[in-house]
């Protein structure tokens, strides 16, 4: 056993003497009236927070925002076929299921490229989410990605600022959280996703680097539309020799101009580097490039594998949610859910199979999830007072009422590969009839995190002092990463 | 050098992470050939001896009962290091030369029971005993600022009137310079350096109205030869009504988390106060005033803050919209953090889960359970408020008579926590740095509670004048110091006044600036105000005339269902002058969307029914006859209320007609032409139908003020008008779901990148060089004088001087026009003023204010 007080060596040290003193002594130290987060190295107890062996370097999370169904997905229960005047209760899938590589794991037909993959996977079906009464996506979507429910009296940061924040760049030119494929302008909700789609506390050096479009992904890390290297280039050498003949240069350092042009060097090396190459997807070889292009999915896909090889930590692609689109299927949804899922089956495999045999899946984490799941009849979850949002009907008329058009959060299903986890494992089982809630190995967001921190090697327990309270990565620090996903 | 590059090497040059290395004050160019670019965080390697890690557990487990707080046992204190060194009864050996003879090591390392420290217990393991060995090796080192002593201060509540020590001379008698003075002299500082004019000049434009000072602005200060130029430059400032609003708006919508968008209006769980705030402003309401009607509002326009945010759907006991109201009021007013309190009773301070849910209950209009965290423990929280010594809270009168008792305790004159809160932060805003700080904890010390106490009970005899407390802080010596020199972010070493510290331009104050320089701003903007000072509400002037006009649309609001979505008419009134009127202004809205020309020219065009716009139509007059010609649509998916209001007042010295829109107009439902005009021929003109709705009770007030506003004379559109865009959410501007206090100090690697290659930003300086261009062309070579380097074109010698002399109130010295020679052909292209200005706003003495 370790002593308290002992280092794990793989600690993240940043300013670990200082902070840990702080800790020790915020009432000696509150006259100094520091005002920024600190990483807090111990609990209140004495207890020194060690941070377990990382399995996985980055972290590529898959998002189907808008609540994608997992009787649909990865989740097959009874099938039906439609037809009219079929009563709504006989159907819990509106498509067959398909056998994967895996034994004992069947999936959703329409996925039969993941289903190939599905023998380096952890397929959990037993993720669960808090009942939050009616049902706002974008609330759902804040609790997932920064392990908080909102409103919060503090800015909670996205996990993938925390992991920016405390685990920092693989390669100091990439950003370390970029977010792949989400308008944050012109979309529906669009405020409440910027309101996880941020740093929060953390400040903006953690935010994530937003892009929308994959495609154009190249510009921005590219000089200004119209500007040429040459031109971009001299333009900076200008403005350091500008700034360097500031009157009072020589006389003492000064920390705000000092750190302001270090800032505008750093974003300098990235916008003239080889790096920046990774962001332009145009530069894949044809036949690869082909086999992601099913759309903006799959071209970020695409996009994530480039930027996690050249050295981002966490990159998120989402399908993008936009209220009523997509994965929200409040009707029509089996024809909806065709589409959505020729969109991802293929670049999710090849992304899958690219990272292998590149050698990087074994340290790369891809986590495919969402903020619930969906199903035909029941609204949250049993004992919700969730008002329904979708049109009732008892028995199917039209084609358009054939899909799992309402919000369940009882029970949905999130696949795993890579950093470390057992390849080929089922984890966790929803009821074979309706109401399909976890009954075996419920987790929630909680516990998720938590197993996703553990295997980047940071310690749910990792704390900040923020405003003077402790401000946990996993809430309240309670996250426990279920070890058993863990191994060969 | 731009391969992959692990941390580590780096890591073994240097001892510590980056952050270290900076506050070391390393030079900068070796940060730059190791490390750029995004901030490597698990640097592992060497370090110093590690004190904290070693030695302190040490201390604390084995020591500490004995020898640490008021303990001292054997007359040795470890409290500190001073206190440590100077030894106990037995002797100062605890580091002496010999440092094998150091009795600290000697004695808890003994195997002789009588003299083993500690006394009890197993005593410190061989590991740790060489550890101390080590320590004592390496000189016992502490760290700075460090100690076991409990530093209790509990702040005082009531207002304290601290005597004013005498001036230090006859020229800096003001209050905050005797004070400063004083302390300065009693710790043997000497007196700092003033700065000159030109900084000055762009130091107090940029801290109370947020702009530059036009080179015009700023010569003209330089060319007074009063002496009390300053104190009058101020003045005239605070006066700028509409600039001054439009500035503190920032700081306001910040500390009471108002936005024109954010989360929560999605389902109605939020209201903006952006209306109220922006009249409070631009009236200079007395701060207890404007508090009062934030606690207790009297109308829904200033009930926005006081009810919170909520989301769609159930929250948790410790985020409902009553513990909100607890949590904000006392961060916002009393620098309180009540957000432990709201869960459980307070760790780090002395607020209770009863502090916090018995204010929470002044609001709540149902008995509140209180739940610890978040499960309810069987009581109902009593309304209750902070600071019995002020009275407190009839908890049986009705919520708005609670309320009303809350806000008349909470900006009671004998609260001094209220005033003391709100000084600091304008002190914070304009100097750098709090008194207290950060200014959210009001519970620390401030480094000079005289300095605090004046101000505070100063700000309250002026009548909780917000303008007088700036006007109070901007004309003393103190604030026109030269600025610290901060040689590391977050200095361990106790905060003493060493001059302003040099503050980061919000992103509003960028943007302005930015605007100020390219002439790029927009000339609409999202904040739902009619801007400039209204005349009604001021007192001696006449009440606006009410309106006259009324909301009219086609015979299809006859029909039950109403208006179909989608539906486009044409609204049209001719009117004929015999001459032309000296002004011709008025106001426009439509439910959902319009276009207007007056004599087939555009004047103005909207989608927003809330938001009214102000026109100016004088140019677009003629004698003889005129047409105003309205296109509007409704909007929606489904028929809904629709109508047009438009109002225009033509005056001269003879007297006022109005136009304005009524059942005498007519409509078509012909389309108009993309230019305004209807095809030739059209004869299915109806009459008007007035229609009815909510326009007239939202709009009605708004109409009436703008109208008595007159013509706009267009001052710039604020970026604090504005939503959030990506620009502003990147350099700092928040999310105001959460109270904010104190933005970002710090340029971030981020949001240099949006600096160096956004497109926002690439467009303003595009639409900058064709000003700066045209500038330059209007220059006259002959009348100008050449500075320097005469190898250059006069006019652009000139026009780089206007350029710096607007941005940095400066002229550009001899060595900056060389690097601009270099940078720039033998012509100045568009591409070189757009570089040159890029560089310029990018230089940190832009950036910041100093």
């Amino acid at each position: 056993m370790m002593h308290p007080f002992e280092v794990d060596p793989s600690a993240p040290r940043s300013h670990a003497r200082r902070d840990f003193l702080k800790q020790l002594s915020i009432a000696a130290t509150a006259t100094l009236g520091l005002s920024s987060p600190r990483l807090v190295h111990a609990l209140s107890d004495g207890t020194q927070i060690l941070h377990p062996k990382a399995k996985a370097d980055a972290v590529i999370v898959l998002w189907m925002g808008g609540g994608m169904g997992a009787p649909d997905t990865f989740d097959p229960k009874h099938y039906e076929p439609f037809e009219v005047g079929k009563p709504v209760a006989q159907v819990i899938s509106t498509f067959p299921s398909i056998p994967t590589a895996v034994d004992n794991i069947r999936i959703s037909e329409g996925l039969e490229n993941v289903a190939k993959v599905m023998d380096r996977a952890t397929l959990i079906r037993s993720h669960v989410q808090p009942d939050l009464g009616s049902i706002l996506h974008s609330r759902h979507q804040y609790h997932w990605h920064t392990g908080y429910v909102p409103p919060q009296t503090v800015a909670c940061p996205h996990i993938g600022a925390w992991v920016a924040k405390v685990l920092g760049p693989n390669n100091p030119v990439i950003p370390p959280f970029i977010n792949i494929g989400q308008r944050l302008e012109g979309v529906g909700e669009q405020e409440e996703l910027k309101a996880f789609t941020t740093a929060g506390f953390f400040g903006s050096e953690y935010a994530p680097m937003n892009l929308p479009f994959p495609e154009e992904a190249a510009l921005s890390v590219r000089p200004p539309k119209g500007m040429e290297l040459a031109r971009f280039q001299n333009r900076h050498r200008f403005y350091r020799k500008l700034a360097d003949s500031h009157p009072q240069r020589d006389s003492m350092s000064d920390f705000h101009r000092d750190s302001m042009i270090r800032s505008m060097e750093g974003a300098y090396r990235l916008l003239e580097s080889k790096e920046r190459e990774a962001f332009d997807i145009t530069l894949e070889p044809k036949e690869s490039y082909e086999k992601y292009d099913t759309g903006r999915f799959g071209r970020g896909c695409l996009l994530a594998r480039r930027l996690v090889e050249a050295g981002a930590r966490y990159v998120e692609v989402t399908t993008e949610y936009v209220p009523f689109l997509h994965w929200d299927t409040h009707a029509d949804g089996h024809t909806t859910l065709r589409r959505m899922k020729s969109e991802i089956d293929r670049p999710i495999a090849q992304l899958i199979l690219d990272l292998e045999s590149r050698g990087l899946l074994d340290r790369t984490l891809v986590v495919l999830a969402s903020e619930f799941s969906r199903d035909m009849i029941m609204e949250g979850q049993p004992g919700s007072n969730a008002a329904d949002q979708a049109e009732k009907v008892d028995k199917m008329t039209e084609m358009k009422h054939y899909g799992l058009h309402r919000h369940f959060t009882a029970g949905s299903s999130v696949v795993m590969w890579g950093g470390g986890v057992k390849k080929g494992f089922l984890y966790g089982k929803t009821a074979p009839e309706r109401p399909c809630i976890a009954v075996e190995n419920p987790i929630g967001v909680t516990d998720l995190h938590a197993t996703l921190l553990t295997a980047l090697g940071v310690s749910p327990k990792t704390v900040f002092d923020v405003e003077r309270r402790p401000f946990y990565v996993t809430e309240d620090g309670k996250g426990q990463a279920r070890m058993e996903l863990f191994g060969s | 050098m731009l391969k992959p590059i692990t941390v580590r090497p780096f890591a073994l040059l240097l001892p510590t992470a980056l952050g270290c290395l900076l506050t070391l004050g390393f030079t900068l160019t070796l940060g730059f050939t190791l490390t750029l670019g995004f901030t490597p965080n698990a640097a592992i390697g060497q370090e110093p001896f590690d004190f904290a890690h070693k030695i302190l557990p040490v201390l604390k487990k084995h020591c500490a009962e004995c020898h640490t707080g008021d303990q001292k046992k054997g007359g040795l204190s470890l409290n500190s290091r001073e206190s440590m060194l100077a030894g106990g009864e037995s002797g100062a050996e605890v580091l002496s030369n010999d440092k094998s003879m150091s009795e600290l090591l000697s004695r808890v390392s003994t195997k002789d029971p009588d003299l083993r420290m500690p006394p009890e217990g197993p005593g410190l393991s061989e590991s740790q005993i060489a550890d101390v060995a080590q320590w004592v090796q390496a000189g016992l080192p502490w760290e700075q600022g460090f100690s076991f002593g409990a530093q209790s201060y509990d702040p005082p509540l009531l207002p304290r009137r601290p005597e004013l020590p005498a001036p230090s001379s006859p020229d800096r008698t003001h209050p905050i310079d005797r004070i400063l003075d004083a302390d300065r002299a009693a710790r043997s500082l000497a007196p700092l350096r003033s700065i000159k004019d030109e900084a000055f000049v762009r130091r107090v434009y940029l801290d109370l109205i947020g702009l530059l000072p036009t080179p015009e602005q700023t010569e003209e200060f330089l060319a007074d030869p009063s002496a009390d130029k300053r104190p009058k430059l101020i003045r005239s400032l605070l006066n700028k009504d509409l600039e001054y609003t439009e500035h503190w708006l920032t700081f306001w919508n910040d500390q009471l988390r108002n936005d024109y968008s954010g989360t929560g209006f999605i389902t109605g769980g939020r209201t903006q106060i952006s209306k109220w705030l922006y009249e409070a402003l631009i009236h200079n309401k007395p701060y207890d005033a404007m508090t009062r009607e934030l606690i207790a509002p009297a109308s829904g326009e200033s009930a926005g803050f006081a009810n919170g945010i909520r989301w769609r759907g159930e929250v948790s006991a410790g985020q409902t919209v009553e513990i909100q109201f607890a949590q904000s009021l006392g961060q916002t007013f009393l620098g309180i953090n009540l957000k432990c309190a709201s869960c459980h009773d307070s760790f780090i301070d002395r607020w209770t889960l009863k502090d916090a849910y018995g204010l929470a209950a002044v609001y709540s209009n149902t008995p509140l359970q209180i739940h610890r965290c978040d499960k309810p423990i069987g009581q109902t929280a009593s309304p209750n408020w902070l600071f019995e010594e002020l009275g407190n809270i009839d908890a049986q009168a009705p919520q708005p008579e609670r309320l009303k008792q809350l806000a008349g305790l909470m900006t009671h004159p004998q609260n001094g926590r209220f005033s003391r809160t709100i000084v600091n932060r304008f002190w914070h805003r304009m100097m750098g740095h709090g008194i207290v700080h950060p200014t959210d904890a009001m519970q620390t010390q401030p480094w000079n509670e005289d300095l605090l106490d004046h101000l505070a009970v100063d700000f309250v005899d002026q009548g909780y004048n917000l303008k007088e407390l700036l006007f109070t802080i901007a004309s003393s010596e103190a604030y026109r110091a030269e600025s610290e020199r901060l040689e590391e972010k977050e200095s361990s070493v106790a905060y003493a006044y060493q001059g302003p510290r040099a503050r980061r331009m919000t992103a509003e104050q960028f943007v302005d600036t930015l605007w100020q320089l390219t002439g790029a701003a927009p000339s609409k903007f999202d904040a739902p105000i009619v801007r400039g000072k209204s005349i009604g509400l001021d007192a001696g002037n006449p009440k606006p005339t009410d309106p006259i006009g009324a909301w009219i649309w086609s015979d299809t609001v006859q029909s039950p269902s109403g208006p179909p979505a989608g539906e486009k008419i044409a609204l049209k009134q001719s009117f004929t002058l015999d001459k032309l009127p000296s002004q011709a202004f008025g106001v426009i809205t439509c439910d959902n969307e319009y276009r207007l020309w007056i004599n087939e020219r555009l004047i103005a065009e909207d989608k927003n029914w809330e938001s009214l716009e102000s026109f100016d139509a004088i140019s677009a007059l003629r004698v003889g006859q005129n047409v105003v010609l309205v296109e509007a649509t409704n909007g929606g998916s489904g028929p809904n209320p629709a109508a047009l209001y438009f109002e225009m007042k033509l005056i001269d010295p003879q007297g006022t007609v109005s136009i304005a829109s009524s059942d005498r107009w007519t409509y078509s439902t012909s389309a108009l032409d993309a230019q305004g005009k209807l095809a030739d021929g059209i004869s299915d003109w109806k009459k008007a139908v007035v229609a009815n709705g909510p326009w007239a009770g939202r709009l009605q007030n708004e109409i009436a003020m703008g109208l008595a506003r007159g013509p706009l004379d267009g001052p710039m559109v604020r970026a604090s008008l504005i939503k959030a865009d990506p620009l502003m959410r990147s350099l700092g501007r928040p999310n105001r779901d959460q109270i904010v206090s104190m933005r970002p100090t710090e340029l971030t690697t981020l949001e240099a990148m949006d600096l160096s290659n956004g497109q926002t930003l690439a467009d303003w300086l595009a639409h900058g060089a064709d000003l700066w261009n045209a500038r330059r062309a209007s220059l006259n070579a002959d009348a100008q004088t050449i500075r320097e380097t005469p190898t250059r074109e006069a006019p652009t010698r000139e026009l780089i001087d206007r350029i710096y002399m607007h941005a940095l109130s400066r002229h550009p010295r001899t060595e900056e026009l060389q690097t601009i020679d270099e940078m720039i052909g033998p012509t100045l292209e568009r591409t070189e003023l757009e570089d040159i200005l890029w560089s310029v706003v990018m230089l940190p003495e832009f950036q910041y204010v100093r």
